[in-house]
C-alpha cells in the first residue's frame, strides 16, 4: 500500500512538477547550510586550539616574579566547541566564548560574535538547524497539505474509501508517504553525524527528536489535509499554524519570559558587585581575621608569623570576594534560568520551542552549557587564585613580602581541560521539553482519532 | 460603478470571518509591537539615567567627604583612595559613556540589544573598555525582539497575502466575474480596489496604532520621522501588493496564488536575508576575536618587556609630562603601556573596521535583493540603532577615552612633581584630585546624518512597476471571459 501510494503521489508530483523543485530547493538550501556551518565551525576549532595552546605556553612563560603579578597577569581560557554544534551552533554567537581568569575579579565571557556583525544577522544564519527547524515544517505543509483535501476536491476520496481502503490505513500511508518523503531532507544530518560524531547518547538522541519534529509535523499536515474541505483552506490553515509556531510564539514566549524574570542591568550589577564586595565589611572581616591569625599564633604582629601574612591576606580576601560573588552571579544566573525554563515550558504550545530547546542542549551550545563552562572556568580561577596565594604565604619574606616564582610554580596549575557535561548528568533541565513533545504526539493521536471518525463519516455517506 | 463595486466587496469581507480576525490581528499586533520596542527602550534609557545618577552622587560624595580625607591621619591605601588620581583613574572612577536611545528607537531594535550602548571608563587598554556589555539571555539576543520592524517585515505580508490571494480569484472561479464585466465593471478597477480595500483593513489599523502610539508615548518624535516611518511601511506594503496582483495575474487558482505567494514570502522575508547574511559571513569574515585576543596579550608583553622604550617613546609623544630631575611614577608607565599597547593594536583595529566597512559595502549592495532586507535596514537606520549612529558613538567614546588619558597623564605627571604621592607629615599620601568635576565629562550629543529615503523609493519604483505590469496582464483573464459573453 505504502509503495503505491508512493508511486501515485510521485506521478502526481511529476506532473506538477512542485515535489521535484521543492526538494531540489530543499536539499540545495541544506547542503549550502552543511557547507557554510562546516566552514565557520572548523575554523572556530583551528582558532580555538591555537590561541588555547599560545595562552597555556604564554603563562607558563612569563617569567620569574611575585605570584600576585602572575594572579593580575591572568589567563584566558577559550570553550571548546562540540562536534554537533557543526548542525546547531546554537546561541555560541550569542554569548562571549572567552573568559579572563584573573586575580579579585570574576568576570564574564567577552568577543559575543554577534556584535562583530549587521543588522542583517538579525535575519538569522543560514545553518543546518534554521534549515531544519523553520524551513523543513515548511516543505512538509507545502508537500502534504493537499494529500487528502484534494482527492477529496477531485472526488477520488470517496472512489478510494468505496474501493474498501480503510480510512486508518489511508491516513497513516498518506501520513507514513509524507514522512518518508520529508525525511530524505534528514539524511545530510545522520551523515554528518556519521563523519563527525562518535555514536553516542547525545548523537542518537539529537537524530531521534528530530525525526519526532518532522513526524509531528507529518501527522499535523494529514490530519489537517483530511479535516480541510478544500486543499486551500488546508493551507492556510497549516501555515497560520507554521507562522504562529515557528515565527511568532517563540518571541513572545522569550518577551514573556524575560518580563517575568527580570535580570538586572549590567551596570547594577557592576555597581553592586563593587558596593557589595569591596566594602568597610570586608575590611572589618580582613582585621578579624588578623587578630584570629595573630592569636593563634600567640603573635603581635604578622612579621613573626611563620609565614608570609601578605599571601595569607590575599586568600581570605578572595575567599570572602568568592563568596560574594557566589552569591550574586548566583542571583542573577537563577534569574536567567527561571528565564530559560518558562520559555521552555511555553514549547507546549509549539513543537518549535521544545524541539529547539532539546537541539541546542544535545549539541551543548544552549545557556546551560554555557553556565557549565562559566562554573568550571571559575571553579580554575579559583584554583589559580588559591595555589599563587598559598605559595605566596609560604615562601614570600615574612617581612617585606619580596618573593618571585617561577616556571615550577605555573606548571602547578593544571591546563583548563573543559570537557562538555555528560548528557545524563544535565538531562533534568530538558524533561519539560522532551514531555512537550510527548504532549504534541498524543494531542496529535487524539487529532488523528477525531480524524479518522470523521473519514468513517464520509465513508458512510 | 465603483461605489457599488466598493460596497458588494465590502458586504463580501464582512461575510468573511478571517478579515475580522485579520483587523484584530493587525491592531494587537502593533500594540504588543510597540510596547515590546518602547519597554527595551525604556530599559536602556533607565540604565543610562541610573549610570548618570551614580557619577553625580560620586562626586557629590566625594565632594562632601573631601575635608575628612584632608584631615585624617590614618592610612589610607591609594588604590582605595578616591581622592588619589591613581586610584581614581585605575580603579574607582566612576565615569560613564553611553548611547541614548532615540524617540523613534520602539519602531527597531535592530543591532541595539546587542551592541553596548554604555560604557564605564577606566583608565586601562580601550580593548578592555569597548568589549563590555549588557548582560541579557542570550536566547532572548537569538529570537530578536518582537517589535514594530519585526511585525512590518514578516507579519504584514503574511496578512496581506491571507486577505489578498482570493482576490479576483475567487469572482472567477464561483462565476462572478463575468457577471460583473457584463455589468460594465473594469477588470483593472477592480482588481486595484479589491487589493486596495483588503490592504487598507490589513495596514490601516496598524498604521493607525502604532503612529498614535509613537506620537504619544514617544517626546520628541518629529513630523519628518513619523512621515519617513509611515513611506517606509507604505511602501513595503505596496510591493506586497503589488505581488499578490502579479500573481492573481496569472489567473491561477486561488489555491495555487496561496501557494505561490507564500513560496514568494518565504523566498525574500526567510530565505534570501539569511543567504545574504551567510554570504557575507562566508565571503568576507570579520578576522577572528580569539587570535585578535592572541595579539593584544602579545601586545602587552611587549610593552612590559620594554617598559624603558615605551616610556621614553611615551615621553617623546608627550614631551610636556616628562621632567628630567625626576624619575616617572608607576602610573604615568602604566599609561605608557596602555598607550604602547593601544598603538600596536592599531593595525588589527583597523582590520576589524576595514572588515565591517567590506561587509556593510556587501550589504548595501545586496539589500536590494530582498524588500526585507532593504525595509529592515531604513526602519533600523530611522530608529538610530543602526552601526551608523553606533559609530558615531563609538568614536566619541575613543575621544572621550583619550581625553582621559590625557587629563589623568597630565594631572599624574604634575602630582608627581609636587611630590604629592610621597607621605606627608601626619598623612599617608597627599589628596591628589580634590574635585572630581575635573575629570571630563562624556558628552552624548552626538548626531549622525539623517536617514536617507532613497532606498525606500527605489522599492516603491519597482513596486508601482510590478503593479503597472501586472495591470496588462490582468486584462487576459477578462479576455475569455468576455469572448464567452460574445458567443
Amino acid at each position: 500500500m505504502l509503495t503505491l501510494a508512493l508511486k501515485k503521489e510521485w506521478v502526481d508530483a511529476k506532473r506538477q512538477g512542485q515535489l521535484t523543485w521543492l526538494l531540489g530547493i530543499a536539499a540545495l538550501l541544506l547542503l549550502v547550510a552543511c557547507l557554510s556551518s562546516w566552514q565557520s565551525h572548523s575554523r572556530y576549532v583551528a582558532d580555538q586550539q591555537a590561541v588555547s595552546q599560545s595562552e597555556r605556553a604564554r603563562w607558563l612563560n612569563q617569567g620569574d616574579k611575585g605570584p600576585h603579578s602572575a594572579a593580575h597577569y591572568g589567563t584566558y581560557v577559550m570553550k571548546p566547541t562540540s562536534s554537533l554544534a557543526l548542525l546547531d551552533a546554537g546561541l555560541q554567537d550569542y554569548q562571549g566564548n572567552v573568559i579572563r581568569l584573573e586575580a579579585h575579579v570574576r568576570n564574564n565571557a567577552l568577543f559575543r560574535p554577534i556584535q562583530d556583525t549587521l543588522s542583517v544577522a538579525r535575519f538569522g544564519q543560514l545553518s543546518p538547524a534554521f534549515v531544519l527547524q523553520v524551513l523543513l515544517p515548511l516543505f512538509v505543509i507545502l508537500v502534504g497539505y493537499g494529500l487528502v483535501a484534494t482527492e477529496r476536491e477531485q472526488g477520488t476520496l470517496k472512489q478510494l474509501l468505496a474501493m474498501g481502503i480503510s480510512p486508518a490505513r489511508l491516513f497513516f500511508t498518506k501520513t507514513f508517504m509524507l514522512f518518508t518523503i520529508t525525511s530524505v531532507l534528514l539524511i545530510p544530518v545522520a551523515l554528518c553525524i556519521l563523519v563527525f560524531n562518535t555514536l553516542e547518547l547525545r548523537t542518537g538522541l539529537f537524530f531521534g527528536v528530530y525525526l519526532i519534529y518532522v513526524f509531528i509535523w507529518c501527522l499535523l499536515t494529514t490530519a489537517i489535509s483530511s479535516l480541510a474541505n478544500t486543499a486551500r483552506k488546508a493551507l492556510i490553515i497549516l501555515l497560520s499554524l507554521w507562522a504562529f509556531t515557528s515565527l511568532l510564539l517563540p518571541k513572545l514566549a522569550i518577551s514573556y519570559a524575560t518580563a517575568v524574570h527580570p535580570v538586572i542591568s549590567g551596570q547594577a550589577f557592576q555597581s553592586r558587585i563593587e558596593s557589595d564586595v569591596y566594602t568597610q565589611e570586608r575590611e572589618q572581616a580582613i582585621a578579624k581575621f588578623k587578630q584570629q591569625t595573630l592569636a593563634h599564633y600567640k603573635v603581635s604582629t604578622t612579621a613573626e608569623l611563620p609565614f608570609n601574612w601578605g599571601g595569607a591576606q590575599l586568600q581570605f580576601g578572595e575567599q570572602y570576594a568568592d563568596k560574594k560573588f557566589d552569591l550574586l552571579f548566583s542571583e542573577r544566573n537563577s534569574q536567567l534560568k527561571s528565564q530559560s525554563n518558562s520559555y521552555q515550558q511555553l514549547g507546549i504550545l509549539s513543537p518549535f520551542i521544545a524541539l529547539q530547546t532539546l537541539s541546542m542542549g544535545l549539541a551543548a551550545t544552549d545557556f546551560t552549557h554555557h553556565l557549565h563552562f562559566s562554573a568550571a572556568a571559575e571553579k580554575q580561577r579559583r584554583l589559580i587564585q588559591e595555589t599563587l596565594n598559598f605559595n605566596q604565604r609560604d615562601n614570600a619574606n615574612k617581612t617585606t613580602g619580596h618573593y618571585k616564582a617561577g616556571i615550577e610554580l605555573w606548571q602547578r596549575i593544571p591546563k583548563f581541560n573543559y570537557q562538555h557535561p555528560t548528557f545524563s548528568s544535565l538531562y533534568q533541565q530538558y524533561i519539560p521539553s522532551f514531555l512537550n513533545l510527548f504532549v504534541w504526539l498524543v494531542g496529535l493521536t487524539l487529532l488523528c482519532a477525531f480524524t479518522l471518525k470523521k473519514l468513517k463519516l464520509e465513508e458512510q455517506r | 460603478m465603483i461605489t457599488l463595486l466598493l460596497s458588494t466587496e465590502l458586504k463580501n469581507l464582512w461575510r468573511e470571518k478571517l478579515i475580522a480576525c485579520v483587523v484584530v490581528i493587525s491592531c494587537a499586533c502593533a500594540s504588543i509591537a510597540f510596547f515590546s520596542g518602547f519597554n527595551h527602550s525604556q530599559q536602556q534609557h533607565q540604565v543610562i539615567q541610573q549610570a548618570k545618577i551614580e557619577q553625580a552622587m560620586a562626586i557629590d560624595k566625594a565632594a562632601a567627604g573631601l575635608e575628612k580625607r584632608l584631615s585624617t591621619t590614618k592610612d589610607v591605601k591609594w588604590w582605595q583612595d578616591q581622592y588619589d588620581l591613581r586610584g581614581q583613574a585605575f580603579y574607582l572612577m566612576v565615569n560613564y559613556a553611553s548611547k541614548p536611545p532615540l524617540p523613534t528607537s520602539p519602531i527597531a531594535t535592530g543591532q541595539s540589544d546587542v551592541l553596548p550602548y554604555f560604557f564605564k571608563m577606566l583608565i586601562k587598554e580601550k580593548q578592555h573598555i569597548v568589549h563590555q556589555y549588557d548582560y541579557q539571555h542570550p536566547l532572548k539576543l537569538m529570537l530578536g525582539q518582537f517589535d514594530l520592524s519585526f511585525v512590518i517585515i514578516y507579519i504584514l505580508p503574511l496578512l496581506i497575502i491571507a486577505v489578498c490571494f482570493n482576490a479576483l480569484s475567487q469572482e472567477r472561479q464561483h462565476g462572478q466575474l463575468r457577471l460583473m464585466l457584463l455589468q460594465g465593471a473594469n477588470i483593472k478597477t477592480l482588481i486595484n480596489m479589491q487589493i486596495l480595500l483588503r490592504a487598507i483593513l490589513v495596514v490601516g489599523p496598524f498604521l493607525l496604532i502604532s503612529v498614535l502610539l509613537l506620537i504619544t508615548q514617544q517626546i520628541g518624535i518629529t513630523i519628518s520621522q513619523i512621515a519617513a516611518y509611515v513611506l517606509i511601511v507604505i511602501s513595503y506594503t505596496i510591493f506586497w501588493l503589488a505581488i499578490s496582483v502579479w500573481v492573481i495575474s496569472k489567473g491561477n487558482t486561488v489555491a495555487n496564488n496561496a501557494a505561490k505567494l507564500m513560496t514568494i514570502w518565504l523566498a525574500f522575508v526567510i530565505v534570501l536575508p539569511a543567504a545574504i547574511n551567510t554570504s557575507i559571513n562566508q565571503l568576507y569574515p570579520t578576522p577572528s576575536r580569539l587570535h585578535y585576543l592572541d595579539e593584544l596579550r602579545h601586545s602587552s608583553d611587549e610593552a612590559k618587556k620594554t617598559a624603558e622604550k615605551t616610556l621614553a617613546a611615551f615621553f617623546q609623544d608627550h614631551p610636556e609630562l616628562a621632567n628630567q630631575n625626576k624619575p616617572a611614577d608607576f602610573a604615568l608607565k602604566k599609561i605608557a603601556s596602555i598607550n604602547a599597547i593601544e598603538k600596536s593594536m592599531v593595525s588589527l583595529d583597523q582590520e576589524f573596521e576595514q572588515a565591517k566597512k567590506t561587509q556593510q559595502i556587501f550589504a548595501d549592495s545586496f539589500k536590494f535583493l530582498s524588500p526585507a532586507t532593504l525595509a529592515q535596514a531604513q526602519l533600523v537606520s530611522l530608529a538610530g540603532n543602526d552601526l551608523l549612529r553606533h559609530h558615531a558613538f563609538m568614536k566619541n567614546v575613543e575621544q572621550h577615552h583619550n581625553a582621559l588619558q590625557v587629563f589623568f597623564s597630565r594631572e599624574i605627571a604634575k602630582a608627581n612633581e609636587n611630590n604629592d604621592f610621597s607621605p606627608c607629615a601626619g598623612c599617608s599620601a597627599h589628596a591628589t584630585l580634590k574635585n572630581l568635576n575635573t575629570i571630563p565629562q562624556f558628552s552624548d550629543k552626538f548626531s549622525t546624518e539623517a536617514t536617507s529615503l532613497w532606498g525606500i523609493l527605489a522599492l516603491l519604483i519597482i513596486s508601482l512597476g510590478i503593479w503597472l505590469y501586472s495591470q496588462k496582464q490582468i486584462v487576459r483573464i477578462a479576455e475569455p471571459q468576455q469572448a464567452g459573453v460574445l458567443v
